[in-house]
């Protein structure tokens, strides 16, 4: 008999690692999708990209375990087609096992956990007409230039002994 | 800007993607999801909390140092920073408002983008197109049965918003002018002031930015004198402070989406026009 992948004898355990990898790539893929920003959201497109972004991590190492198994599987029965279609099909999972450990959106906007300062007098990297976001608590006051929060999107600091979040 | 703190812990935010345009944080300790405008979890196991808001001004930087000149600035954290051009407000304003958004269907009194100053007091909300305020000094109004209002700083575009009620009775405001900002010490700077009223009142020339001449207002209860922070600084209600309000800016289809029953300052007729 003929160890070919597409074998009636093999077909399932290729089926089986086909099923693996689009189920780990679709839970991280869909909340990518949804929350685009040249789209819309709905509210219970909302509520599925955070469900599957929360299980992401887990579901992608399961998914690679049996993705491992089946690619094994039909190492061990097949040449090299279906050897081929074992190694090929593992990569989109690692991948997505490793994106679903990722925040992308912080690719684009790092977030700023250290901030450091410049006295008011000093602080000549921001022009006169610049606006900031200025807040004071405890007799604390604290100037967060506008474009600098907007690159970073969230800027966390800690003013007159309160915790803060900055965003723009 | 929130206080990270919510039921005694200390949450550490970062940026977890968008919703209808508005970026949404999630908390490192549940995961929960929040939305930064609102700061409300909408997702996961805080679902329902609110972060508490800390009171913040959106100010010149010249008119904050002048009245912080011992405060701290963020300094940029890498050079990257700049890559995030200095005309970005500019781009995205210019930027379609994605189909299908909330308010972004060009119903209402506003185009879309148009940046506007929202106030939420007592239940009602009011948004105050940035723009039409930039040609007015002061702007008194009622917002919820609560009598406010803004002053227009030196630059035209820093805004504050406290309660315009002193002693139980709501004070109209009017800019103080002067006749010639001019340079300390120069003949030409004759001391006349004018007071107008505040839907007439004209910008000050872009000279009054001198730091030695910051715009002020008087009251017209009293003739007091006040600055841009709400104090009185002469007169007989020298020493007293209006309440400040948090006023936020916003793109008017933001502030729709969150304030679906908001009204408009419409600074045309005067008045409020219904913004639903």
């Amino acid at each position: 008999m003929p160890t070919e992948p597409t074998s009636p004898r093999y077909w399932p355990w290729a089926v089986a690692l086909l099923a693996a990898v689009a189920v780990a790539v679709a839970v991280v893929w869909i909340p990518v999708w949804t929350l685009r920003p040249s789209v819309p959201q709905s509210a219970a497109a909302m509520a599925r990209a955070y469900a599957l972004r929360r299980i992401a991590p887990a579901a992608t190492l399961v998914a690679l375990g049996f993705a491992l198994a089946l690619a094994w599987r039909l190492w061990r029965s097949t040449r090299w087609a279906g050897r081929a279609l074992a190694v090929a099909a593992l990569l989109p999972v690692a991948a997505a096992v490793w994106f679903s450990r990722q925040n992308h959106f912080e690719w684009l906007f790092p977030p700023l956990r250290h901030p450091g300062y410049a006295p008011a007098a000093a602080a000549s990297f921001v022009e006169p007409g610049d606006m900031v976001l200025a807040v004071q608590v405890q007799g604390e006051a604290v100037a967060y230039p506008v474009r600098q929060v907007a690159f970073h999107h969230v800027v966390e600091d800690v003013v007159g002994g309160t915790p803060l979040v900055v965003t723009y | 800007m929130w206080d990270e703190q919510l039921r005694g812990r200390r949450l550490r935010f970062h940026l977890c993607g968008i919703n209808n345009q508005n970026f949404v944080m999630c908390d490192e300790e549940t995961g929960s999801w929040w939305q930064q405008v609102t700061g409300e979890a909408f997702a996961g196991p805080l679902r329902g909390s609110r972060l508490r808001l800390v009171f913040t001004d959106e100010v010149a930087f010249a008119i904050w140092r002048r009245e912080h000149p011992g405060g701290r600035v963020l300094r940029p954290a890498s050079p990257a920073w700049r890559s995030w051009s200095a005309d970005w407000e500019a781009k995205i304003g210019r930027l379609p408002v994605v189909a299908g958004v909330p308010g972004a269907d060009g119903r209402g009194p506003l185009p879309p983008r148009t940046v506007v100053l929202g106030l939420e007091l007592r239940g009602a909300a009011r948004a105050y197109p940035v723009e039409s305020l930039r040609r007015q000094g002061a702007i008194v109004d009622d917002v919820g049965g609560q009598g406010v209002v803004i002053l227009v700083g030196d630059d035209g575009r820093s805004l504050r918003a406290f309660e315009s009620t002193l002693d139980g009775r709501r004070v109209p405001f009017f800019v103080k002018l002067r006749s010639s900002p001019g340079p300390a010490g120069s003949p030409a700077a004759a001391p006349s002031a004018a007071a107008v009223p505040a839907s007439t009142a004209q910008p000050a020339p872009l000279a009054s930015a001198d730091p030695a001449a910051p715009r002020r207002w008087l009251d017209g209860a009293s003739g007091s004198e006040w600055d841009f922070q709400g104090r009185a600084v002469a007169g007989p209600w020298r020493g007293r402070q209006l309440v400040p309000l948090p006023a936020g800016k916003d793109y008017w289809f933001d502030w729709w989406t969150y304030h679906p029953r908001t009204t408009v300052y419409l600074a045309a007729g005067g008045g409020a026009g219904d913004g639903g």
